[in-house]
């Protein structure tokens, strides 16, 4: 799998408005129609990161990089309780990881594949994350759900010519 | 008339929310086989006829591209329909699995009225 930066990175013009839309709009789908939540683009505040569960996946192929997704802590388990139709109490820290990491891989794959949709691209596992900081990126949205916030991240590179 | 389905995915959770989303979407089940990479789909379905084949595509050990390939050269399993279920909507892959033998793919995020629709479709509309 490549790392980031092993070639330009995405130009400003890239980043144009029309991925913009669906870097807000497709993570909303993945949670409406997978998760059974609600989730709406909001106002950047990062004080929750410090307790959240954060996961990334990394991408090669015509495109390269890598997506992270942070999830707060109630989020995290109403996403898990909505996924596998459990009650919050009956979750343990291992199936919440597992759905957070499920969720990472759903909301990359499909947020690459409405980015570039003739892309020759392959999914990395997904792997859970200690942030400790917030990452630079080429795209970055936050979200609200009804119990607790999510955070995504894109970063990619083109290959070199 | 309920079906037999083996739902093959490495992913635990991913398997549970399959299994509940069939039930959400009134699909009958008469049985749930899991098995977590295609060499384990292949020893369960030595033991066990089912009606259809949920498959992802990465997977450890063995994965849903060889397992379609080996279905197809079986003279049994290749006329169990196998579905395709992935985060991979890239056009390359989708035909690359068909052309393997999937009766049809079906990419991530996916509802529950949509996985009934096309297991009533790969299964000629004999459920419900």
């Amino acid at each position: 799998m490549a790392e980031l930066g092993a070639v330009a990175a995405p130009t400003g013009a890239e980043v144009g408005e029309q991925l913009i839309d669906i870097f807000s709009r497709v993570p909303a789908e993945v949670l409406e129609t997978m998760f059974f939540t609600e989730a709406a683009a909001s106002p950047c505040t990062h004080d929750w990161f410090a307790d959240a569960v954060a996961a990334r996946v990394l991408f090669a192929g015509s495109h390269a990089g890598e997506m992270r997704l942070s999830v707060s802590l109630e989020a995290a388990d109403s996403i898990a309780s909505a996924f596998l139709g459990v009650e919050a109490c009956e979750l343990t820290p291992a199936l919440r990881v597992q759905v957070v990491l499920e969720l990472a891989n759903i909301l990359c794959g499909a947020v690459l594949s409405h980015l570039w949709p003739e892309s020759k691209v392959a999914l990395g596992a997904p792997e859970m994350l200690v942030q400790e900081s917030v990452p630079a990126a080429a795209l970055h949205r936050c979200f609200e759900l009804p119990e607790g916030k999510i955070a995504l991240w894109i970063d990619w590179s083109l290959p070199a010519a | 008339m309920a079906y037999s389905v083996l739902i093959v995915d490495d992913s635990p959770v991913m398997r549970a929310f399959i299994r509940r989303v069939m039930a959400l979407s009134g699909f009958e089940l008469r049985e749930c086989l899991e098995a977590s990479n295609g060499l384990e789909a292949l020893t369960q379905l030595g033991e066990h006829r089912v009606d259809v084949i949920l498959t992802d595509i990465n997977m450890p050990t063995m994965n849903g591209e060889e397992l379609l390939r080996r279905l197809g050269t079986d003279g049994v399993l290749k006329s169990v329909p196998t579905l395709v279920i992935s985060t991979d909507a890239t056009r390359d892959r989708i035909l690359r699995m068909l052309a393997l033998g999937a009766e049809g793919y079906m990419t991530k995020p996916f509802s529950p009225e949509t996985l009934r629709e096309e297991l009533e479709r790969v299964l000629g509309g004999r459920n419900g």
